[in-house]
């Protein structure tokens, strides 16, 4: 005879009574202080960037600590060539470049997780940024948000530079520029320049070899763990299926534009032109520019770029936070995008921004036509922006004024049916499906990208998934 | 009423010995709150409602310092003589400089002269205007293994054209045919490369960077173009050579350092 039970017993309530138990027990500690949102409908991912970014980072974390195993941070030592003889390069030179060769074409999987590093890094600069200029021209480094905005592009200036010591320890000739640059930049810095270049960059190229590595894979990350302490707010909204989808188009960009190891530097080749990363671009053409300082190009110039963007709260002391109402920001913003848009690009270019970079000739920007298309972008931007954003306050006020209905549009939700319901969760379970098989069809004939294109998209498809699972689940 | 007085008058007397043991020991109580001994002084049976009286002892001159300022002052200097002896293990931040390798023979002056008496007399870019056919790279101070910045170049004065001489040794007959720079370009860092840079006869050879174009005179390496010439640069670093009986070139010194260039 069984004990007569209450209600009808499950076969989950087990597992609900222990997740029960841990939540109950994990009120006890700071998790929980968070107050984490699982949003049961679509709404925009512009407004969670910043979780997304540190879901980012949590993938270049894992993807890094795979990395680890089979990376040498060591430069080794590249002899010249004996006279008379052909140049043949040394088994020893540029170590930690044949490291990273070796994960790319020996290492099982090494290819996979090197893309999904190198994109999720890139992904992280982009998301990173994205954020910050939707909080800024959403208002929100007012109310009392100050220390989460200082804290934020503290936080974005270090992740930049976490990304820089990164493709530096490849050893490649793009990371050799880097280098090189870096190292330039530091030495010509006022009174500590060549203290600090040595803290930074060590004597050898060993040192610098096993001090990048020690600031890519520990202290800086430390450092970022510690600032996003401050940084985190307290309400967050963790949106499953929009995480599920970004990693997924991470992976699929992995596997579209798998990345190459690049270039061997060797000190004895001659040295071949290369640019920077995309988010070191625009401090490349400004370095390129003809008869200006190296420090002042590449030190001076980004910190007061990012100085305004550091102070902004403390200058735009209004209570109005929408767009409408604050002109002057909202301009500066859109001016500020245009310039980050034209330097960038015209790193990537020659001195005339119009033809491709070939040749060193080319490299040398003339500084009047530099600052002048800046100047006259920049003034373009702000004022069209600024005009734009008072015509429309303006007539809102005239529409206020005449008690007519504000130009806004509402979208209605779109209520899927029934059979709509199973026909496209059963189209998304069966692409899955196909495309887990897929996957072991292509790691089994090595097609490391086809996998990697084909995880991305199994996971853009559970994205899809869980998010007719909610949408239905609300609209019954 | 004699009880109030007597009362009255001892609670002035502790309070003047409390200020005399105080001030004796060099310091004085802090005078912004006076009437905290009395009130917290228990009250007599016999006068339960002492209201603080004034005080009739003489207001004591200021005192050098402050109890309190006295106080913080010792704790901050305390504070930052600690704080400077963990800052001075921060001498492990700096790297560990390897020994630099002694005067080593680094070319032989009869094999260099002979690079260039093969090519001298072709008078195009393959020949006497390709500075590579008589010069050769060479790691000195430092070996490869340390840095690829400790690059040098040795070339063969070409004096086809006009007389060119190395300034450090304008005498020697066979220093002065000969020069030796590190490659560390001053602009930038990138090595630079022998690369004829002017007019064909008009005697001037180059040192030229790939990466931004800067240009130096082969005879001193001062910059003549690009953007260490535009940014008022420094010339490379010249290493210091000496020649035995045989003809074997050594390199004994460097004067400036890599990257930063001879000052």
């Amino acid at each position: 005879m069984a004990a007569p039970s209450r209600k009808k017993k499950g076969v989950l309530d087990p597992i609900i009574d222990l997740l029960k138990w841990t939540w109950e027990r994990l009120e006890r500690t700071l998790l929980l202080a968070l107050k984490i949102v699982f949003p049961s409908r679509f709404i925009s991912p512009l407004g969670f960037l910043g979780v997304l970014t540190l879901i980012v980072f949590i993938i270049l974390g894992v993807t890094g600590a795979l990395l680890l195993f089979h990376f040498t941070p060591f430069f080794g030592n590249c002899p010249p060539p004996v006279n008379g003889t052909t140049y043949v390069p040394a088994a020893t030179c540029n170590q930690a470049y044949n490291s990273v060769q070796s994960i790319n074409n020996d290492v099982s999987w090494g290819q996979i997780i090197r893309n999904i590093h190198y994109h999720a890094s890139n992904a992280m600069v982009l998301l990173a940024v994205m954020h910050m200029f939707y909080q800024y021209f959403g208002g929100r480094y007012k109310l009392r948000y100050e220390i989460l905005w200082v804290t934020g592009i503290v936080l974005g200036v270090v992740t930049v530079i976490e990304a820089y010591t990164g493709y530096d320890l490849i050893f490649n000739i793009r990371g050799q520029l880097a280098i090189n640059i870096g190292q330039t930049l530091t030495y010509y810095s006022p009174v500590i320049g060549a203290n600090l270049a040595q803290i930074i960059f060590g004597f050898s190229f060993n040192d610098l070899a096993i001090r990048f590595y020690a600031f890519h894979v520990f202290i800086i990350p430390i450092i970022m763990l510690a600032i996003m302490a401050v940084h985190l707010p307290r309400n967050l909204v963790l949106d499953i299926p929009v995480a599920s989808a970004i990693t997924g188009v991470i992976l699929i960009m992995g596997g579209l534009f798998p990345v190459d190891v690049g270039v061997k530097y060797d000190p004895n080749l001659a040295t071949q032109i290369t640019f920077p990363e995309w988010y070191f671009t625009s401090l490349y053409a400004f370095i390129r520019v003809h008869g200006l300082n190296p420090f002042i190009a590449g030190a001076i110039i980004p910190a007061i770029f990012v100085l305004i963007f550091l102070v902004a709260p403390f200058f735009d002391r209004g209570r109005k936070i929408a767009m409408i109402d604050r002109p002057f920001w909202i301009a500066l913003g859109v001016a500020s995008l245009g310039q980050i848009a034209i330097v960038t690009v015209w790193g990537f270019r020659a001195a005339n921004p119009f033809v491709a970079l070939t040749g060193e000739s080319q490299l040398v920007i003339d500084p009047t036509l530099f600052a002048g298309s800046l100047l006259i972008a920049t003034a373009l931007a702000y004022g069209s922006v600024y005009a734009f954003v008072r015509w429309r306050r303006a007539k809102i006020d005239e529409l206020r004024a005449a008690r007519k209905p504000l130009p806004y549009r509402k979208v209605a939700p779109y209520i899927l049916s029934k059979s709509e319901v199973y026909s496209l969760l059963g189209g998304l379970l069966v692409l899955q499906g196909f495309l887990d098989v897929a996957v072991f069809r292509a790691l089994l004939d090595n097609l490391n990208n086809f996998a990697l294109l084909e995880i991305g998209m199994v996971l853009v498809a559970f994205a899809a998934t869980v998010h007719i699972y909610r949408v239905t689940s609300q609209a019954k | 009423m004699a009880a109030y007085d007597i009362d009255k008058s001892l609670i002035a007397w502790r309070r003047s010995e409390r200020k005399l043991f105080l001030t004796n020991g060099g310091l004085s109580m802090d005078e912004k709150k006076p009437s905290t001994s009395t009130t917290s002084m228990p009250p007599t049976p016999t006068q339960p409602t002492v209201a603080s009286p004034p005080n009739p002892t003489p207001p004591v001159k200021n005192p050098l310092i402050s109890r309190r300022r006295f106080l913080q002052g010792a704790l901050a200097a305390s504070a930052i003589l600690a704080a400077a002896s963990v800052g001075a293990s921060g001498q492990i931040l700096g790297p560990q400089v390897p020994t630099p390798l002694p005067p080593q023979v680094i070319a032989d002056w009869s094999v260099l002269d002979q690079k260039y008496q093969d090519v001298k007399d072709d008078r195009t870019i393959k020949g006497l205007y390709n500075e590579m056919n008589y010069s050769q790279f060479f790691y000195w101070q430092y070996d490869s293994s340390v840095s690829p910045y400790y690059k040098n170049i040795i070339a063969r004065l070409p004096d086809a054209d006009a007389p060119l001489v190395n300034p450090l040794y304008p005498t020697d007959p066979i220093l002065s045919h000969v020069v030796a720079f590190n490659t560390t370009c001053v602009h930038l860092r990138c090595l630079v490369n022998p690369g004829y840079a002017g007019d064909p006869g008009s005697g001037e050879f180059r040192l030229q960077c790939p990466c931004h174009g800067s240009q130096y005179r082969l005879v001193d390496a001062i910059p003549v173009a690009g953007p260490a010439f535009d940014l008022g640069l420094n010339p490379l670093p010249q290493v210091e050579l000496s020649v035995d009986s045989t003809g074997k070139i050594s390199a004994t010194g460097m004067k400036g350092t890599p990257g930063i260039g001879r000052t």
